[in-house]
């Protein structure tokens, strides 16, 4: 319980914290891709190598890839018919069995129809979800942080000894 | 740019790689053994396993396959073996596909220094033992039979009794069993007969019949009412006389079924007879037989070696192939996967083509090429071809070419096996009393041709000796007649030519054996043995006979009489439905003659009363 505690303690310091906005939103974007796409796909390969070489937030990436974990699980059924419409798209056939004869693209596993369908609706929901993103972070360090530093919740938090030895640790390891 | 998460990568990737390349040897070596053992239902071992992650390259010092029948031995073994797997099917859909596999110090039926038991893991058993399987049965039992006749030892003074107390004569036991199961059935239908509502039926519809009394209806109406009732009392009655023909029916059906066919005592005592003779060692001396006496042991028993060795293969083959068939269910979170080319429709596994060479248990240095071993044909499209040959310094030679193919609905297999220029010094052609010489020269040809498709069976096996002279003189002096008879007919011979025949064309399995020396051989036996033979054969059915007198008349006198018990059950039956059917008959015409009466009578009073005529 205290290490979930002490996970959205830091959380919630990274979304005040100096880390800008465009790392928290590319950390969650990366971790979203992750979490809606089948785990061992050679794209999330990829991915993890983003987050480890970029400098977005990974801790917002692997919460992002929790969260998304979940919501594919829900999503399988639309991402597998989206999958088969992709698959099936006429316009696309030749691409698709190029990118099918080229053993570098058949490791994708790109003709599979959740690979493909989750993969693709996680690019797309990119596309929103990055500028949004950013623009909560901005609004949440401008309007709400204050509000959450006073809920009861974070201040008994914070009153704990586990919190100061927390503190004490973070400030050593700077 | 984070330094630290790239060093993070890079380190990774050098501990994933580091642990690969340390740790897969064990752990594809244990893997293989365990998939191949389960496959081979007996130990398969690999020693001196290395496998290479960089150019994917396979390579062991000893491979053995433990026999599941006899532990202790291995189908077949070999020396240092390599090959490389191709990349892409091995890692986009875990297929091994390799092109060229060297594979040296080849050789079969091996002895193990360790038993190759394997605990098999729960899985299903095939239902069936195979067709093949059942022909090498045959074959084995023909080539044991064969051995087990004994020509020269006919005496006339045979000991019946002793030969008797050796053979646990079947047929009394079984002629008991079945008139117990006779009795069974009778007492069924016995209580069949008792049980039937058709008795309690019948005597109902004699009360309603009885209740009827014509002589009391005074009126028309209740006349035609009566007929009605007795119109339908007489389709009760015909229901009961269906009931009653089909119980008869079933019951003649059950009693004449074959299981109580007297017929098969008759065979169960020739059974018997033959049993008799087989222990005595009492041969049929018959010329279509004499063949397969003389060579039957020593060809049929290779015979069945190498047709062992086909219906393992069709065995495995058909194993495999179930492998590769396509989940029908879509597993949640995985997909369907679309196959937009037949690029990557890879057999699970694939051998392209198999250098190889070793040596045959003669210790003739063997060589060749077998391709296209894979656990799907449809997927390759091509069959198992081999082509294996050896020769040496002194003219012996071998060669084994043949096909596995199970691209069509029939698995097919067909091959040729040639092993010729072999010396015959020393050897003997035969295995039976009646040729137990050895031969001081010679040279041997044999030549097998099977093939099999589905179950259908062709084989021929030549077998030719060559320049051949018989060493009597290391035999001694000849025992009795016959052999000397028998030295005197084969002494010029120096060839012989045997063929054995092993087919299922028009039927069950036929196993001819025929020689050039068959007839010499049953001239001398005719001439001396032969009277010996059927008066043992005599006494021998006789004493069967003696044993089983008179039961086979007991029991079909016993079988007689319940048929007939239950059959004047069934009379009576039908008498009672017959009578009480003549009787409805009897009643119906009664009230119709009634029923008239009645309506003239008021038709008079009518004419009486109102002057109309209605006649």
């Amino acid at each position: 319980m205290f290490l979930i505690m002490r996970y959205f303690a830091k959380l919630l310091k990274a979304l005040a914290s100096e880390a800008s906005p465009g790392q928290i939103a590319g950390g969650i974007i990366l971790g979203m891709i992750i979490g809606l796409t089948p785990f061992f796909s050679l794209h999330n390969l990829l991915i993890v190598v983003l987050i480890l070489v970029l400098k977005v937030n990974i801790g917002m990436a692997l919460f992002s890839f929790a969260v998304f974990s979940g919501v594919a699980y829900l999503a399988d059924p639309i991402f597998h018919s989206f999958g088969i419409w992709l698959l099936e798209l006429e316009s696309m056939q030749q691409t698709w069995t190029n990118m099918y004869n080229s053993e570098w693209w058949a490791l994708t596993k790109f003709y599979n129809t959740v690979v493909i369908g989750s993969f693709v609706t996680a690019l797309i929901l990119c596309i929103p979800a990055f500028p949004l993103l950013k623009y909560g972070v901005v609004q949440y360090r401008k309007h709400i942080h204050a509000k959450v530093q006073k809920w009861k919740v974070v201040q008994a938090f914070k009153s704990t000894k586990f919190y100061s030895i927390y503190q004490t640790v973070s400030r050593v390891r700077g | 740019m984070r330094i630290g998460g790239l060093i993070t990568v890079l380190v990774l990737a050098g501990i994933i790689f580091a642990a690969a390349f340390f740790i897969t040897d064990e752990w594809v070596e244990s893997n293989i053994e365990y998939q191949a053992s389960v496959l081979n239902e007996a130990k398969v071992e690999l020693d001196g396993f290395e496998f290479s992650l960089l150019n994917l390259q396979m390579k062991w010092d000893r491979l053995q396959v433990a026999n599941r029948n006899s532990t202790m031995e291995n189908i077949f073994e070999t020396g240092e073996t390599e090959f490389s797997m191709e990349f892409w099917p091995l890692i986009l859909g875990n297929k091994v596909i390799v092109q060229n596999v060297r594979l040296t110090g080849f050789e079969l039926a091996t002895e193990r220094e360790t038993d190759g038991y394997f605990e098999m893991p729960e899985i299903e058993e095939d239902e069936e033992p195979g067709f093949l399987y059942s022909v090498v049965k045959q074959v084995s039992g023909e080539a044991q039979k064969n051995a087990e006749v004994r020509f020269t030892d006919i005496r006339d003074d045979m000991n019946v009794d002793s030969l008797m107390a050796q053979i646990n004569l079947q047929s009394v036991d079984k002629i008991d069993s079945l008139r117990n199961g006779i009795q069974q059935n009778y007492s069924k239908w016995d209580s069949t007969f008792n049980n039937t509502p058709i008795e309690k039926e019948i005597a109902t519809a004699q009360n309603t019949i009885e209740s009827i009394k014509v002589d009391e209806i005074k009126d028309p109406k209740k006349a035609v009412e009566a007929i009605e009732n007795i119109r339908k009392l007489r389709a009760q009655v015909d229901s009961m006389k269906t009931k009653a023909d089909s119980l008869r029916n079933n019951f003649q059906q059950d009693y004449g079924s074959s299981r109580y066919d007297l017929g098969q005592v008759d065979n169960w005592i020739e059974d018997d007879f033959q049993r008799a003779l087989n222990v005595a060692q009492i041969p049929d001396l018959d010329v279509q037989n004499i063949g397969k006496a003389l060579f039957g042991q020593n060809l049929l028993g290779d015979y069945a070696v190498y047709l062992e060795y086909v219906a393992i293969a069709r065995e495995y083959g058909s194993r495999l192939i179930g492998d590769d068939e396509d989940l029908e269910e879509i597993p949640r979170y995985e997909g369907l996967d679309y196959e937009f080319s037949d690029k990557y429709d890879w057999p699970g596994f694939w051998f392209k083509n198999i250098e190889l060479s070793g040596r045959t248990k003669s210790e003739l240095g063997i060589s060749g090429v077998v391709t296209n071993i894979s656990s799907n044909q449809e997927k390759t499209g091509e069959p198992v071809l081999f082509e294996l040959g050896a020769e040496d310094e002194n003219q012996v030679s071998l060669s084994l070419n043949g096909e596995f193919n199970y691209l069509e609905e029939s698995p097919r297999e067909s091959f040729n096996f040639n092993y010729a220029g072999f010396t015959l010094s020393e050897a003997r052609l035969s295995g039976s009393d009646l040729l137990p010489y050895e031969l001081e020269s010679g040279k041997g040809e044999l030549n097998l041709n099977l093939d099999i498709v589905d179950r259908r069976i062709e084989s021929r096996i030549d077998y030719l000796a060559t320049g051949i002279s018989f060493d009597f003189e290391a035999a001694g002096e000849p025992k009795n007649r016959v052999e000397s008879l028998i030295r005197n007919a084969i002494g010029s011979t120096d060839n012989v030519d045997v063929t054995a025949l092993v087919d299922n064309i028009e039927g069950p399995l036929r196993v001819r054996v025929r020689s050039n020396v068959d007839d010499l051989f049953m001239n001398a036996l005719r001439q001396t043995i032969s009277q010996e033979v059927e008066n043992a054969k005599r006494k021998i059915e006789a004493e069967v006979e003696k044993q089983v007198d008179g039961k086979k008349e007991q029991l079909a006198e016993f079988k007689q009489e319940k048929e007939a018990e239950i059959q004047a059950r069934y009379d009576e039956l039908q008498a009672k439905v017959d009578e009480q059917l003549a009787r409805i008959e009897e009643k119906r015409e009664e009230l119709e003659e009634k029923k008239k009466e009645l309506e003239d009578e008021l038709k008079n009073r009518v004419r009486d009363r109102i002057g109309i005529d209605f006649k």
